[in-house]
């Protein structure tokens, strides 16, 4: 008989009627099969029987696979997405624990799939089987182990060969229960797809991933267990100062948490889990007119962001992403979850924002955003001969446009004498006359080369970026970037940067406008405090020695840094991402929520000496834990 | 003044509100018990705090055992003719004959617009209604030939296949309230399903409706009678004197459905209100009692 997987079958609308669907599923339940996946699109509706098998069963899970088609309103078979959506949220709130949870994965098998081919599919999802009749159904009993929505996951069995690829200093054997179902080891065939985030290559010993506050719990557990081995907290694996891949150590994925509620349609509030990225928060707020600014990359996940900053394409005009969060739900060090914001817990609500990753593993964000319709979305190439007067200008231009013109600039390595300048701007206003008036002054930066300006919503913005695909990010090796505020930018800036520029050293070189709604919270409001800096400077290189020297040299036109953007880990950079008050109330603050330094990948702040106060004795007590 | 004749049915017209999740499911399984023919909810996607009400009534009529469900009224702008006659047909299937389709040509333009559906005018909705009834009609019918063709001016459909065969010839109610939606009704609808609150002169501006659906049936060649006249009343409530409508002791309620019933055609009764207690009670003490008077007075 052999190991027992979590298996599912597939039940195909188009070929079996709805009657024989629901009794295949039940059947499915008795024999302890886990998921029911219902497809088809030509004779029943594959959602109303997934809806009715979960009304009339007890236990397995049932799914659609959703394809996400335009909605042309002229075809009347056509599905409205925001509907499908909106179905899919019903049905789980109506069955929570019924449906598959968000980012759970799948890999339909051949219907005469041998038993050793559905085992090895396991590895990359749950196995899903094609079953046409009750006799189907039964084959796939003896390799069938459905979780029971109390008991923990199955543990699955590994073959020799994955047991020997286990790296020493993990107790593999102590995975907590909950999460040993969806744990990935090197040996795991889906190992490769968690191994790169998106510019740093890894090959982590475990990647815990849970779905829900308390399995994170029990992952902060484990990793308290395991304080000598690298520790990573994972969203969707952008981060480049955070270490969210490591080499033979832990990472704690949070990825699958990605729903998005709508809390209170009349304040604009939802509430995001940490694992959803941008692109897709944008996919689900323009239904309602609303967006959030992030970066400028839609592939970034939201924790990483949102424990941060967010310098975005909607800045000048909506603030900083930090500046519309109301509350954050997060697990503590010591296990313990809690909810912050300006009622609970403000200082540790104050300390999240900005540097949220030292103080615990965040499960949910809620966010007042922001009003948005159709924006000027910019991409411009220009080609310039003299970088340093096209900074010059830039500087002049992006810092005086209106506050609703943000516009980013990229350029690189000098190419024979000239440069490749590539303007990222947005113009949040719907009318097409303003937005070309704003952008047209950016047009005297160098000689135009390419131009795309189109009127779009936050989504048409947030598509730049590719979807993680199955094979999850390729990032290779370990990137080296610097970071910096720039509080204005002068030409004695320009001249340098245009200096180093002229080196083959630096082949990014980004410039974020800041300013506008930036600029109307007060620096000491959270623990982001950089808020009257006109740009942010990002510059990556293939050699950090290099360029720390370089940057030594341009340091006089800076005022600290954007800490997800920078890669020195040297102590002496803490000062720059948070200046001296702010620092101190942070290290007292980890003191008392993260006093052992458990959350230590993404620019770690020491915790202070233990200050003699009422909390000593929880410490203490936490202390003696993890000494025993 | 009408009676059409038809048998009478006793429903609730409740909200499909997400919050708490199980609330609608809840007033379902109390219509039931309390003996009501019909649960019905409202649809209104774009209301983020109610639930998606497809799947509420699929969900419930997997929970339920003898009550009808139905949309009141669907939003066809946000559920496209296909899709909706091949989730109708499957849940009719499914539950051996209990689905009925409301339908509407949409309202609240401006949600449509936002959850991704087509904002049209209001004459542009009528059309496209009357257009989605005749494919719907058509998607149910075994004796259409396939796969199906179509090119109309608001929907187009190429080699579209079949929904699957229904448990019975599922009616389709439309909500109407002007002139041209009171000729659709009357035309190609199997009932007329308006919320008392909403049709305009009250109960005179009842007998105009029907006036103008017994004219439009007539002139399409069918009988006045077959479309069934049913009535949301939204605002109800059972307590000792009489202040409204349906508002006061269950004599009040049996007297006025009673009256509605006979003189005005009326012959299906969805209470809102969204209230356990009086849908008990409208199940157990007042359907019987004015099914006993209707039956009486057609003697």
């Amino acid at each position: 008989m052999g190991c027992q997987v979590e298996i599912g079958v597939l039940l195909d609308a188009d070929s079996t009627g709805a009657d024989e669907l629901v009794t295949l599923a039940q059947a499915a339940e008795d024999n302890g099969i886990g998921l029911a996946l219902v497809t088809g699109d030509r004779h029943a509706d594959a959602w109303t029987v997934a809806t009715w098998i979960a009304g009339v069963t007890k236990r397995i899970r049932v799914g659609v696979p959703l394809s996400a088609e335009p909605f042309d309103p002229m075809d009347a078979g056509a599905a409205v997405p925001a509907v499908v959506t909106k179905a899919a949220a019903t049905l789980a709130a109506l069955l929570p624990e019924r449906t598959p949870p968000p980012g759970d994965r799948w890999t339909v098998v051949g219907a005469g799939a041998d038993d050793d081919t559905i085992r090895d599919a396991s590895g990359s999802g749950t196995p899903v089987v094609p079953v046409r009749s009750i006799a189907d159904v039964a084959r796939l009993a003896p390799l069938a182990a459905a979780p029971m929505p109390a008991a923990p996951a199955g543990r699955p069995r590994r073959s020799a060969s994955a047991l020997a690829q286990r790296v020493r200093g993990i107790d593999y054997d102590a995975v907590p229960a909950s999460l040993a179902g969806r744990a990935v080891e090197p040996g795991d065939p889906g190992h490769h797809a968690v191994s790169s985030t998106y510019l740093r290559g890894g090959r982590p010993g475990l990647v815990l991933r849970p779905r829900t506050v308390t399995e994170v719990a029990d992952a902060i557990a484990f990793a308290r267990d395991h304080r000598d081995i690298p520790f990573g907290v994972r969203s969707a694996g952008h981060g480049i100062s955070g270490r969210s891949t490591n080499r033979d150590g832990l990472v704690i994925s949070v990825g699958s948490m990605d729903s998005l509620t709508v809390l209170d349609a009349s304040r604009r509030l939802v509430r995001i889990g940490p694992g959803r990225t941008w692109k897709r928060v944008a996919h689900s707020l323009v239904a309602h007119g609303w967006a959030l600014g992030s970066g400028d990359y839609g592939g970034v996940g939201v924790g990483g962001l949102a424990t941060a900053g967010g310098i975005g394409l909607l800045s000048r005009k909506h603030g900083l992403t930090i500046d519309h969060l109301r509350a954050v739900e997060l697990v503590l060090a010591d296990g313990t979850p809690v909810r912050v914001s300006d009622t609970d817990n403000p200082d540790l609500f104050w300390a999240v924002r900005g540097a949220g990753a030292n103080f615990g593993i965040a499960t949910a964000f809620e966010f007042e955003t922001s009003a948005v319709g159709q924006v000027g979305w910019a991409q411009l190439t220009l080609i310039s001969s003299d970088i340093e007067e096209s900074l010059y200008r830039y500087g002049q231009l992006a810092s005086q446009a209106h506050r609703d013109t943000t516009v980013f600039l990229v350029t690189g390595r000098e190419r024979q004498g000239q440069w490749v300048i590539s303007l990222y701007g947005v113009v949040d206003n719907p009318d097409p006359n303003t937005v070309v008036a704003r952008l047209t002054p950016f047009l005297e930066l160098g000689q135009l080369a390419r131009q795309q300006v189109r009127m779009t919503d936050y989504p048409g913005v947030m598509d730049n970026a590719a979807d993680i695909g199955p094979d999850g990010q390729q990032g290779y090796g370990e990137p080296v970037s610097r970071s910096a505020f720039v509080p204005e930018l002068t030409r004695g800036f320009a001249r340098e940067a245009a200096e180093l520029l002229s080196t083959d050293l630096v082949y990014f070189f980004e410039l974020r406008a800041m300013g506008g709604a930036i600029t109307e919270v007060p620096p000491g409001a959270m623990a982001f405090s950089h808020r009257s800096p006109q740009f942010q400077l990002t510059a990556m290189s293939s050699s950090d020695d290099r360029l720390r020297a370089e940057w030594e040299r341009l340091r006089p036109h800076f005022d600290g840094l954007y800490l997800s953007f920078e890669t020195d880990r040297r102590a002496e950079r803490l000062l720059d991402a948070f200046p001296g008050p702010v620092l101190e109330r942070l290290r007292r603050l980890k003191a008392e929520y993260d006093p052992t330094n458990l959350f230590r990948d993404n620019f770690n702040i020491p915790p202070a000496a233990l200050p003699v106060s009422a909390t000593a004795d929880r410490h203490q007590a936490i202390a003696t834990k993890e000494a025993a | 003044m009408n009676d059409y004749g038809h048998d009478l049915l006793f429903g609730s017209f409740a909200t499909p509100l997400a919050q708490p999740a199980q609330r609608g499911v809840e007033l379902a399984l109390v219509s039931e018990r309390a003996g009501l023919d019909l649960v019905t909810f409202q649809d209104h996607p774009y209301q983020t705090s109610f639930h998606d009400t497809s799947t509420l009534l699929t969900h419930v009529a997997s929970r339920t055992r003898t009550i009808a469900v139905s949309g009141s009224v669907t939003s066809l702008p946000l559920r496209p003719p296909l899709g909706l006659a091949r989730m109708a047909a499957t849940v009719d299937q499914l539950s051996g004959g209990r689905f009925r389709l409301g339908i509407g040509a949409g309202a609240f333009w401006d949600g449509v617009a936002r959850m991704g559906g087509r904002r049209l005018s209001t004459g542009q909705s009528v059309s496209a209604l009357r257009e989605a009834i005749g494919l719907i009609r058509d998607a149910w019918d075994p004796a259409q030939p396939w796969p199906l063709h179509h090119d109309g001016e608001y929907y187009r459909a190429e080699g579209a296949h079949r929904a699957p065969y229904a448990h019975h010839r599922i009616p389709i109610w439309v909500g109407a309230y002007k002139p041209r939606m009171l000729g659709l009704t009357g035309a190609v609808s199997d009932g007329w399903l308006p919320s008392i609150e909403y049709v305009e002169g009250g109960l005179s501006g009842l007998a105009d409706a029907n006036k103008r659906i017994d004219d439009a049936a007539q002139e399409a060649g069918r009988e006045p009678a077959a479309v069934r006249r049913l009535l949301n009343v939204m605002n109800v409530s059972l307590t000792p004197t009489g202040r409204g409508f349906l508002d006061g002791p269950p004599k009040l309620w049996i007297d006025r459905l009673t009256t509605l019933a006979l003189d005005y055609g009326i012959s299906a009764f969805m209470i809102g209100g969204d209230d356990p207690v009086t849908l008990t009670r409208f199940g157990t003490e007042i359907a019987p009692a004015v099914r006993e008077n209707v039956t009486q007075a057609r003697r």
